[in-house]
């Protein structure tokens, strides 16, 4: 019995770009990016080691966005992102109320906010923080703040907002969340519980708490020589990651639901596979064994074979580790005919930076439109590839090519893995 | 027998609970109706308003120390370690060693409060940048960045998803995983992927881990002023009783090992059926008639009253709670009640509601006073999150089967 196609029908981003993935797509596709220069607005003296990041600008935001409930809500930012980006699918998608009814919602967002606001109101004047002072002040406590009810708040602002009565899930696995999310979603669209599914995530790192967290686990770059080209994924010369902030949603459905509603979709989402490091809490394990065992399973799932993908949209940090464990992983598991020579491989983080949580959400909408566009949009800043670099990386400029099958990678610290796989959407699929 | 229609059962359970450590003693507790409640104890934590708590004592953490590998107990909440041990005593029932079998493993986590760093973390520097009208966070940041005033793990002890990360690494898992952070729903999807990836033959062993604590100033003071936990210097929790004065708070964590039923050697089994979750209540499907119910309650006499109602339509035999045993958990509300149900089914036996003197309804069977022997094929778990969305879950014993 053939299996349920699963395809997507809408798409929302928000980035450093603006708030709609065309404009996104578009200028990746002529090599920009939108790192710049960056301090946290806790701090006022400029002395945050991390100089650069690729933050949303407010002032792009478009009129028609201006009065979005999301702005006028007490919110954490990624929240108020993530409740965008999933507006603005949900609108591309063309679904009307009555079809989100049933629909399920999966999230990823990351670290709460507002941890050291409410850390404050434990001070009173000089004397010691305490517990009296700060339940004194219980009713100050930031709402969003502080636990696991901040993290799935945006499962639930979305839900509600679009009155969605399907499953409502929250998936907190780091880098690797927004992913995890997307093939939850798959799965529980293939199994039959819903036609349809809101999937994504959002993430804000740019505070002063976890920017700081990020910088102290050696993880985020500090680097100053390179200006605001210092995302280099696979450059000789990276040396940590750039976050940006923002989200990503897409609009899931089943073909068969989408053909009856007249809806064309953007690719088919084929495959999902995770899997666990068990190494080292924030070192992936050197062999690449937890990456190429989600690649793997994400292959299987698709009933693919490797030599038929044609792009690796790579987890592609910039981080010295990864890039190199990456790349090895790669070549293991398009070892095949020597496959991973002919693999184009493209790390879209050089051109937004690292959306943490929400990374693998705009990442998955990259792919789905260079299977759609036959375009894939370039690693920029890789002037000199890395000893351990050396597959084609599609360096600064991109790249006009069939690309049928697509795989997008997602890691997160903990060392979970995951790997999603999208493909061109054809109406019969042999 | 296909993976799709398989049934699942659950071949082993841990615990690291109030109540002690492993199911075994939180088993006895319940039967002996023993609430591991206590005064609440801690250096940042002195309230007269919230003077109990469902808390890990020291011996029980150490114990779960000890099996968690000593290079990575620096890298874990407590609630990782107490994820970690229930996870292992959990295997150990089942009989599986992950690093030595064939099988394929997959790991399953709920996470309860995000509660680290915790303030008692920041305690010394918030003292010292403090100034006349709160923190000075210039001074903050550069003791934190630059001096390295922290202790150099709390980033990755604070990472949210340290339980599948930690609890991967003790085992050396390497399958597939997924991490939830959502409450009650949390635990529902954790335990609904775990069957659904066993059926639909992903892997043949699926792990599921809940664990949280909200044992910090924060954290309990967001939750008393949200309603969750009660702030009257109430000491007892008391399900269902005329006189609570409401829910008491607690830490812990749970795992069961779950199984294809057609995978194991013949003998006694219990199943997890149905699992069922919604955000309104009135449209959760409910079991009907079950021998046994477990059901979570917020010790709140109207609210209870209110749920009576609906366990009326339920019309279970008995009705059984956990909350008086351990306090209302934040990572494994559900899963505490599931371990329970599968004892309860297993023993043939209903232990009585702890801290239940006068019940809020009369007709209902609300177990009292006493552990009950009773013919017990079919339990059934009810909870309710204090975000309203509830779950529920039906077990069912198979005394002979294959």
């Amino acid at each position: 019995m053939s299996r349920t196609r699963i395809v997507i029908t809408g798409m929302g981003a928000v980035t450093g770009f603006g708030f709609e993935w065309p404009s996104l797509w578009q200028r990746m596709l002529k090599g920009e990016h939108c790192v710049r220069p960056w301090q946290p607005e806790e701090l006022s003296d400029d002395s945050f080691p991390v100089r650069y990041a690729a933050p949303v600008d407010m002032q792009q935001l478009p009129t028609e966005l201006a009065e979005h409930p999301a702005w006028h809500t007490d919110l954490e930012r990624r929240t108020r992102f993530g409740w965008i980006a999933a507006s603005q699918a949900v609108r591309d998608s063309g679904l009307n109320a009555s079809a989100l009814q049933h629909a399920a919602v999966l999230t990823a967002s990351g670290a709460p906010q507002h941890m050291l606001a409410d850390m404050r109101l434990s001070l009173n004047g000089d004397a010691a923080p305490s517990w009296q002072t700060l339940f004194a002040q219980r009713a100050a406590l930031h709402h969003e703040g502080t636990f696991r009810q901040s993290n799935d708040r945006l499962a639930r602002v979305i839900a509600d907002d679009f009155g969605c009565c399907g499953p409502v899930l929250n998936i907190s696995s780091a880098c690797a969340g927004a992913a995890q999310a997307i093939g939850n979603a798959l799965y529980l669209l293939r199994r039959g519980e819903v036609q349809v599914a809101v999937a994504g995530g959002a993430d804000s790192v740019l505070n002063l708490d976890t920017l700081g967290a990020l910088y102290l686990l050696g993880a985020a770059s500090s680097e100053q020589r390179w200006g605001a080209d210092l995302c280099r994924p696979f450059d000789r010369d990276r040396s940590g990651l750039v976050a940006g902030e923002g989200g990503g949603f897409l609009v899931l459905e089943t073909l068969e639901h989408a053909l009856a509603r007249g809806a064309t979709p953007y690719a088919e989402l084929l495959g999902y596979g995770s899997s666990l490091d068990a190494y080292r809490v924030t070192a992936p394990e050197p062999n690449g064994r937890g990456a190429i065992l989600a690649m793997r399973a994400a292959l299987a799932d698709a009933q693919l074979a490797p030599t038929q993908i044609d792009l690796v949209n790579a987890h592609g940090t910039s981080t010295p580790l990864n890039d190199a464990t990456e790349t090895l992983a790669i070549k293991q598991v398009f070892a095949e005919q020597q496959h991973y020579q002919r693999l184009r491989v493209c790390a879209n983080k050089s051109q937004f930076g690292h959306l943490i949580a929400a990374a693998g959400a705009p990442e998955l909408i990259c792919s789905a439109l260079s299977c759609r566009d036959d375009r894939i949009p370039p690693t920029v800043n890789l002037q000199h590839p890395g000893e351990d670099c050396d597959l084609d990386y599609c360096a600064n400029q991109a790249v006009d090519q069939p690309v049928h099958y697509a795989l997008s990678n997602s890691f997160g610290f903990g060392g979970l893995n995951t790997a999603l796989v999208v493909g061109k959407y054809v109406e019969a699929r042999l | 027998m296909s993976p799709a229609t398989s049934a699942i059962a659950i071949s082993g359970a841990g615990c690291v609970l109030a109540t002690g450590w492993g199911s075994a003693a939180l088993w006895q507790a319940a039967q002996q109706a023993q609430s591991g409640i206590s005064a609440l104890d801690s250096p940042l934590l002195h309230s007269r308003k919230i003077p109990t708590y469902g808390q890990i004592s020291a011996a029980t953490h150490q114990r779960s120390l000890a099996d968690l590998a000593p290079n990575l107990r620096r890298y874990s909440t407590p609630a990782v370690v107490w994820g970690v041990s229930a996870l292992q005593q959990a295997l150990n029932e089942a009989q599986l060693e992950p690093a030595n079998s064939p099988l394929r493993f997959g790991l399953y986590c709920s996470q309860g409060g995000y509660t680290h760093p915790a303030l008692d973390a920041y305690h010394e520097l918030l003292r010292e940048c403090r100034q006349a009208h709160g923190l000075d966070a210039v001074q903050l940041s550069r003791r934190v960045l630059r001096d390295n005033a922290l202790n150099p793990f709390l980033v990755l002890t604070s990472l949210s998803n340290g339980l599948p990360g930690v609890a991967s690494l003790n085992l050396q898992l390497q399958g597939e995983c997924n991490a939830f952070m959502q409450g009650v729903s949390g635990n529902l999807a954790a335990l609904r992927t775990a069957c659904e990836a066993l059926q639909a033959g992903r892997v043949d062993v699926a792990l599921v881990l809940a664990a949280g604590s909200e044992l910090d100033p924060l954290a309990l003071a967001k939750l008393a002023h949200g309603g969750a936990i009660s702030h009257n210097g109430n000491a007892h929790y008391q399900p269902f009783d005329a006189n609570a004065q409401g829910a008491i708070g607690g830490d812990g964590a749970v795992a069961l090992v779950l199984r294809r039923q057609a995978d194991l050697p013949a003998g006694p089994h219990v199943t997890l059926d149905a699992l069922d979750g919604h955000a309104d209540f009135a449209r959760l499907p409910l079991p009907q008639a079950p021998d046994v119910l477990w059901c979570s309650s917020r010790a709140q006499p109207n609210d209870d009253r209110a749920l009576c109602a609906s366990l009326r339509r339920i019309a279970p035999k008995q009705i059984s709670a956990s909350q008086g045993l351990t306090g209302c958990l934040s990572g494994a509300p559900s899963l505490v009640d599931v371990l329970l149900a599968r004892r309860s089914l297993e023993a043939q036996c209903v232990p009585a509601i702890c801290g239940l003197e006068q019940p809020v309804a009369n007709d209902l069977p609300l177990a009292r006073q006493r552990s009950t022997p009773a013919v017990l094929r079919r339990a059934a778990v009810l909870n309710r999150d204090s975000n309203g969305f509830s779950a529920c879950y039906h077990l069912t014993y198979h005394p002979l089967s294959a």
